[in-house]
Parts: C-alpha cells; structure tokens; sequence
C-alpha cells in the first residue's frame, strides 16, 4: 500500500511538471520580453488574426497583394502566418495566448481583452460602421418601438454588434434584457436562422446583411452608422512584446495598413474579387454589400478614440468589464502620427 | 475486522486526500509558478467564481443547470426511443440490418456540430433544437450497442427459446434475445450519456432553448467575456454532473438489469 501511494505521489508531481511545463513554456524565443535593457531577439515571424468580414478588407489586400511579406522582409521577418476566427473572442484568446501577434479585430473584444489582462494596444483604425439590422420582409417596422417582443440575433456579448445595439435600444427606450430576446450566434447560424423564420431580426456586420438581402430574406431597417455616427468598430491591435521590443516593426505594419487600406478603397473591385478567394461568398454580393453599407475603411485611430472609450462604459454598466478603461490602456497612437509625419 | 475497517477507510480516505493534493498542487502552481489567472486561474480564484455564480447579481448557474438538464432529457429519451427499437430491428431481422445499416454508418461519423444549421431549420431555436443536437450525439452508442447485443445473442438461447415455446420472432426478442442484450444495451445508454452531455455546449451555443442559459450557453459566454475562472467553474460543473448522472446511472439501472449477472461477474 505505502509503495503504490509512493508512486501515486509521484505520478501526481509528474503531471504537474508537464502541466506547469505546458503553462510557462515560451515555445520559441521569438517575442522574448526583455526586463534587463538589453536587446531583443531578433523575430523572423509574425502571426496575424482576421475575420472573415469585409471590414477588414486591409488586411486581405495586403496578404494577397504581398505587402506584408514584401515590406517587413527588411526587419529579418521571412514567414508570415495568418487565422482566420468566426468572432473576435476566440482571436483574442489568441492573442492572449500568444498565438497572434497582430489582429484585425472589433473593439469590444479588443476592451473585454485588455480588461482582462491582454497585453496589447490599438495601433491603427480599420473600419467605422457597417452593420446592419436587418429584419423578415413580412414584420412591418416604423420606428424601434415595433421591435419590442421579437427575438433578435446578433454577434455574442461583449462584441461590437452586442454592445452596440443593446445600447441603442436602451436609448430608445426598449430594455434589452426584456423587451427583445437578443441571441446571440455567429454570421452563419444567424443568417440561417433568418432565413428560416427562428428569428425576427439580424445585427450582424456586413457582408452577412447582404447575403440575406440577396436571398430576399430580410432587409435593412437601421445602419450602425444611424445608431452611433462613426462608431468604432474594426481596428488594428498590436501586441505589447512588438509595440516594446520591436517598435520599428510595428512602424512598418502601420505604414503597411495604410498602405492597403488606400488600395482598397481605389481598387474596390479588385478588393471585391480577393475577398471573395478567401471567404467563399459570391462576387456579385461582395460587390452589392461594398455599395449598400454605410462602413468606411479607415486608418487613423483618432477618429474612434471616444467611440472606443463610450464602449468601456457600456461594457461596464452591462456588467461584461469591472471598470472603464481609459485611452492609454487602450490606444497607442504614436505609431500612426510617425506613420502620416513620415509620409 | 480491524483490518476491514482500515481498508473502507483507506478507500474512502485516498480520493479525499489525492483530491487535496491534487487541489493544493493546482493552487501552487496557478500562483507561484503560472502567476496568471488567464493561463491558469486559482482554486481560490474558481471558488471564489463559483459563489459568485450561485449568489452574485448576475450568477445563473442553477437556472443553467436545470435548463441543460431539460436539454440532455429531451436528447437522451430521443435517442433511447429511436436507438433501442432501430437496433433491435437491425440485429434481428437481417433484412432490415441490409436495409439501414449503410445509411447508418453514414450518419454515424458526422459530428453533432455539424447539424446545427438543420438544427435550427428544423426545430428553430427552440429547446428541441439544443435537444436534438445531444440526440445526434447519443443516438449512435445506443444503436450500435444494442445492435451488436442482439446480432451477439447465443444460438442455444434462441433454440432453446423455441423448444421452450417462443415461436414467433416476437417472443424471441421479448424473452431471449432482449434480457440476453440488456448488458449491451444498458453500455449503450451510458456511452451514450457521456457523449451526450458532452455536445451540452455544441448544443447551447446557437443561440436554442432560451438563448440565455444553460451551462453550455454561459460557459461560452463566460469565455467570449474572458472571464476564465467562470468558465473553469463551468467545466468543473458539466464534469460533476456528468459524473453524477453516470454514478445514478449505474446505481440504478446496473441493480435493476444486471442483478443477474453478479455472481458471473465477481
């Protein structure tokens, strides 16, 4: 009996070896912090996270276009992996994980991050707008009082779309939590689930109101840009290790984003026809979704720090973060103001 | 008698001290060696959740059990209801094993996951809707245990049955085949339940039964939030119950069926 419990004892520490192990390894130097002064290691990677959302167009453009390969060769960065995520929960997750370095990403999973510890900070604004509430042909909608007792589904708490609307019917004066039946799902059980009658209304980003449009299944009602102007949606995050130890290569993919940002706009259709490689959703509706929406790409992160900040505040008082944060523990802004001065 | 003593004691005791071990290595290492709750959150840190989730403002984790009880009874009785009577008809009649079999081994590797669209179509986002995805899921280790249960009935029970009397293919079944399957069927029915509860969070995550709770629902909240001391407060929940619904289990129906099988057995 003594010598079993022996063993047993001994297979326990084991496991907690390999766990702890498991839970501290750094896998590779790469993105070492360094706490004595000296210099960081050198990277030759760099991991970024997207979603599948025409918000995020930059990132596409510059992965198909090359860019990113091409412009930070000159940092010794050779290899330059990508995943794509269904919502910005997991990518942040992610991130925290130490799985991605840059991530294309909304900003109510980016503040529920840094909430939580994430350490990383918004470099660059993506995309403001572009959702859409979009509801079944056969429900008559005047004004935000007619949704009151229909089930709504939308992206999962602490995402944009979540905050967004559930802010927005709060202002006109519909509580989220009784008034509506808010589900929350991703792009496609939503869109199914419209399609299908199991919901009466969608708030999703686009191109998912279009694609629902396309199929006469639901029509807009109300833009984001009509509930918030201008508010923050899709932005560029950066991890703490890179804006520290290798600031000169975040310079570069500020100035990159840029870069395929004003591709994008000028070369919509192009922009359209990558879109459509890397996400599989019909052309035609890419196209239709770039005409219809009130989104607009976007770079500079002036333009969302109050939108970004109001959203600390709702998160808070929704209960989703136990306090505000303020810009700085959100916002570096330095990497675009030396981006534009050295333009 | 001393020496029965200290053995039911040491069997009682051993869990109890392993478990302690177990959690004191957890705390340690949670806060001396990973010193970040993201990666490894505390036992305090889980406990502390664990109140909160019963007693806090916006705890619900009562609510969310009975709610995913309700989803894992609807799964389960669906998949008993159908799984017995298909697989009984398909390890005794070989016609209809030809028949169906191929369409079952179809269906059989399809992840549960995977039938959350029809899920939706097909139920909505009702409760059934999270019911028939555990149903997917259970379904199959019911079927197949009590087809191999029946296809596994020895010949000399079946003609021993027929000199005894039971001439019809329905007879057979009600008083050889089905008693000599029930070891089969009743292992059926356990895999089944753990598959089961497992696809509780597949099953709560589009948004069906409430769209508001239920353990697989909020633990996914819980992780969409990042509050990862909640969601280990979750997990350790579904382990529990899952834990308890197969101890009742074999408690129950293991005396109620197998009785006879003790003396083989032991």
């Amino acid at each position: 009996m003594k010598k079993s419990l022996y063993w047993f004892a001994i297979a326990l520490l084991a496991v907690a070896l390999v766990l702890v192990a498991g839970c501290t390894g750094t896998g590779d130097d790469n993105g070492k912090d360094t706490v004595d002064g000296t210099a960081a290691p050198a990277i030759n990677s760099l991991s970024f996270g997207y979603q599948p959302s025409t918000h995020q167009i930059a990132y596409m453009v510059a992965s198909d276009k090359g860019m990113w390969k091409e412009d930070l060769a000159q940092f010794g960065i050779t290899e330059i992996t990508d995943h794509k995520f269904p919502t910005g929960a997991p990518e942040m997750q992610a991130m925290m994980a130490g799985e991605i370095d840059v991530a294309y990403v909304g900003a109510a999973p980016v503040i529920s991050a840094l909430a939580n510890g994430l350490d990383a900070r918004i470099v660059a604004g993506v995309q403001v707008q572009g959702s859409d509430l979009v509801i079944r042909p056969d429900i008559k909608y005047e004004s935000p009082a007619d949704l009151k007792g229909l089930i709504i589904a939308t992206f999962p708490e602490g995402t944009i779309q979540d905050t967004l609307l559930r802010n927005w019917l709060s202002e006109n004066g519909l509580d989220p939590e009784k008034d509506v039946d808010i589900r929350p799902m991703g792009p496609g059980d939503a869109t199914v689930a419209i399609a299908e009658g199991a919901v009466d209304a969608v708030f999703l980003p686009h191109p998912a109101p279009s694609v629902i449009a396309n199929e006469g299944k639901g029509v807009t009602i109300v833009q984001s840009g009509s509930m918030e102007e201008n508010h923050a949606c899709c932005v560029l995050l950066v991890s703490g290790n890179l804006i520290r130890n290798h600031p000169d290569v975040v310079d570069q993919i500020v100035k990159t984003h840029i870069k395929a940002t004003e591709y994008a706009m000028e070369n919509q259709d192009e922009a359209a026809e990558i879109f459509q490689k890397m996400n599989k959703i019909d052309i035609d509706v890419v196209k239709k979704s770039f005409s219809e929406w009130d989104g607009k790409w976007i770079e500079d992160p002036n333009m969302i720090t109050d939108s970004v900040v109001n959203y600390t505040d709702i998160q808070a008082s929704l209960g989703y973060i136990k306090k505000p944060l303020a810009k700085d523990e959100i916002f570096d802004l330095s990497f675009y103001e030396k981006a534009v001065e050295t333009a | 008698m001393i020496k029965r003593d200290k053995e039911k004691l040491i069997r009682y005791l051993l869990p109890v001290v392993t478990a302690i071990i177990f959690l004191i290595l957890w705390q340690l290492t949670a806060v001396y060696i990973v010193g970040d709750s993201h990666r490894l959150p505390s036992v305090v840190e889980v406990f502390d959740s664990f109140l909160y989730s019963i007693f806090g403002e916006k705890g619900s984790l009562l609510l969310d059990l009975e709610i995913s009880l309700y989803h894992f009874i609807i799964g389960m009785s669906a998949a008993i209801i159908v799984g017995i009577p298909v697989g009984i008809a398909m390890g005794w009649f070989k016609r209809i094993d030809q028949a169906i079999n191929p369409i079952v081994e179809i269906l059989r590797p399809i992840p549960p996951l995977a039938w959350i669209p029809f899920a939706i179509i097909w139920f909505g986002l009702t409760h059934l809707s999270a019911g028939f995805i555990i149903f997917v899921g259970a379904l199959f280790p019911v079927l197949v245990n009590t087809y191999s249960g029946f296809k596994n009935v020895p010949k000399v029970f079946v003609e021993a049955g027929k000199v005894l009397g039971c001439s019809s293919s329905l007879s057979q079944i009600r008083y050889i085949a089905f008693p000599s399957a029930i070891p089969s069927i009743t292992t059926g029915i356990r895999i089944s339940m753990g598959v089961g509860w497992m696809c509780l969070v597949g099953a709560e995550i589009f948004g069906a039964g409430t769209g508001r709770n239920g353990l697989g629902k909020n633990l996914w909240t819980y992780y969409n939030l990042y509050n990862i001391p909640m969601v280990v407060v979750y997990m350790l929940v579904l382990g529990l119950i899952g834990l308890a619904i197969d101890m009742a289990f074999r408690y129950y129906v293991d005396r109620l069926t197998l009785k006879w099988q003790e003396e083989e057995v032991r």
